[in-house]
């Protein structure tokens, strides 16, 4: 007999607003009807009704955890718009938020996994970690969450002692590599319970637009910073970890990678800061009032691509400013993930699509 | 910032997807504007395997929608430029269900009829709410 399980919009086991209704036959899922938009903002609305400078401080509250990435491809549009080009220097400091960022974002993605799975020293462990991005962080911008770092031609503050990061990254880096990189990928029961579970085919993935990491454990490369680069990612090089399981442990696999390779990219741009400005000052006017047109810019966020559409009809104020985010593509594939999987598994096949709710419904 | 590939446009051309592509902040646009077939266009872009990106709602002056529908193509973003008549268009959700949440959430926000499509179960909003209000100026006036 088949059975309906709503659950949500607000329970104790949801970390953010949205309904999820599982079809059951028994312990086995048979259909899953999603509903979101319960973390409505109205940010693009309000967006339009605001200059370019305070929309960086708007877009920025889109998301807590990807904040960065979001006031970086307003900025990138707008540049496009008003011909602002930052500085070599405020390039890398981009790179090296954007990747702290990343970093502090795949722990505590890591961190709910193993919770999850049920291994919670590993969440300890990951919480532990983030907790010294979150100290970088801090010290480079004075701020946890919404680093207000970016502005229209540059990056608000300098790095003045990179090697503090670097030091701070040296530890991070034994942490993933002793204590994330071996249980992810070698333990035995955290292969069990996560291998052949809540599988996203490479056909399914490629379909639903699926991006981010959840796309690459699914055996689609895609990754912004290579295919279109933005910042200074060009100049440093990397690896784009792929799998092709499409299971849980797959998105294991490839965000545990994900974590060395950002520390690669960040050793590489605080070693080889170029010195010189962080910023470009355009001419107030050009600040408030930028020329008609559209631009587009594109970001590869922890959780995937972010679209940032901005229409300027030549005012202070821009015509459009549509965000398109990484789980509003990423999370229609949930209803594929749980299809034929145990109940008891599904929290942890949809913690594994790395969701956020606030960037779904803005 | 992303660059355009050095002579993407002449690929274009190859591929069949017409030529009068621009580059231009970002992103290939397709002109002369408002003269595709989105139907069409997508089943073309889904044999060229190219991935669904987005599709941005403006309102225009004359009531009607623009909608620029994004795809990217081998990491090059391309966007085609069409309008609603009189607020409607074709659904492309049953060729390539990656538009499935995008249509939807443009139809709440803009009282945009995406005609053809089976699902109109509301997404971002509830079930009897009323569309077109939450990002559309209209309602101001």
């Amino acid at each position: 007999m088949s059975f309906r399980i709503p659950i949500g919009p607000y329970h104790p086991a949801l970390e953010e607003p949205y309904k999820l209704e599982l079809v059951c036959d028994g312990e086995t899922v048979r259909d899953a009807v999603m509903h979101v938009g319960f973390n409505f903002r109205g940010i693009e609305y309000l967006a339009e009704r605001r200059n370019y400078l305070q929309g960086i401080t708007l877009v920025e509250r889109v998301c807590g955890i990807c904040s960065n990435v979001h006031s970086l491809s307003f900025c990138q549009s707008v540049e496009q718009l008003n011909g602002a080009t930052p500085p070599e220097r405020a390039l890398y400091i981009r790179v090296i938020l954007a990747e702290l960022e990343r970093l502090h974002s795949h722990f505590l993605w890591s961190g709910v996994a193993a919770k999850l799975i049920g291994f919670k020293t590993v969440f300890m462990t990951c919480f532990t970690l983030r907790e010294k991005v979150m100290d970088a962080l801090s010290a480079i911008s004075g701020n946890r969450v919404n680093y207000g770092m970016n502005r229209i031609g540059g990056v608000n503050r300098d790095i003045a002692d990179p090697q503090a990061v670097l030091n701070i990254l040296g530890e991070m880096e034994h942490g993933i590599t002793s204590a994330i990189i071996p249980i992810f990928l070698e333990d035995r029961t955290v292969a069990s319970r996560c291998k052949g579970v809540g599988i996203l085919t490479n056909a399914q993935a490629k379909a639903m637009g699926a991006v981010g990491p959840l796309a690459r454990a699914s055996g689609v490369p895609q990754d912004i910073r290579k295919a279109a680069p933005y910042a200074a990612y060009e100049r440093f090089e990397f690896n784009v970890p792929v799998e092709t399981d499409g299971d849980v442990r797959a998105r294991l696999v490839v965000h545990a990678l994900e974590m060395i390779e950002s520390c690669r990219i960040l050793r590489q741009a605080l070693s080889t800061l170029p010195e010189g400005p962080f910023h470009t000052t355009p001419p107030t006017a050009a600040r408030f009032k930028v020329p008609a047109g559209t631009a587009i810019s594109r970001v590869e966020a922890p959780r995937g691509e972010v679209v940032y559409q901005i229409t300027s009809n030549g005012t202070e104020t821009p015509e459009r400013v549509r965000v398109r985010t990484p789980t509003f593509m990423n999370m229609a594939t949930v209803r594929f993930t749980v299809l034929g999987q145990e109940l008891g598994d599904s929290p942890l096949i949809q913690a594994s699509c790395d969701p956020c709710y606030s960037c779904t419904d803005r | 910032m992303a660059i355009a590939l050095a002579g993407f446009e002449e690929r274009l051309k190859e591929l069949g997807l017409g030529e009068g592509w621009v580059w231009n902040n970002g992103s290939w646009w397709l002109t002369p504007q408002e003269a595709i077939d989105v139907r069409a266009t997508t089943e073309f872009m889904l044999k060229l395997d190219a991935r669904f990106v987005a599709i941005t709602a403006i309102e225009r002056e004359d009531k009607e929608i623009r909608l620029d529908y994004q795809w990217d193509l081998n990491g090059q973003l391309l966007s085609f430029i069409t309008a609603t008549a009189e607020r409607q268009i074709p659904s492309i959700a049953d060729l390539s269900p990656a538009a499935d949440w995008v249509e939807r959430e443009t139809r709440e926000y803009f009282a945009v009829e995406f005609t053809g499509r089976e699902n109109t179960k509301p997404l971002m909003t509830r079930a009897g709410d009323a569309i077109g209000i939450n990002l559309h100026k209209e309602v101001e006036k």
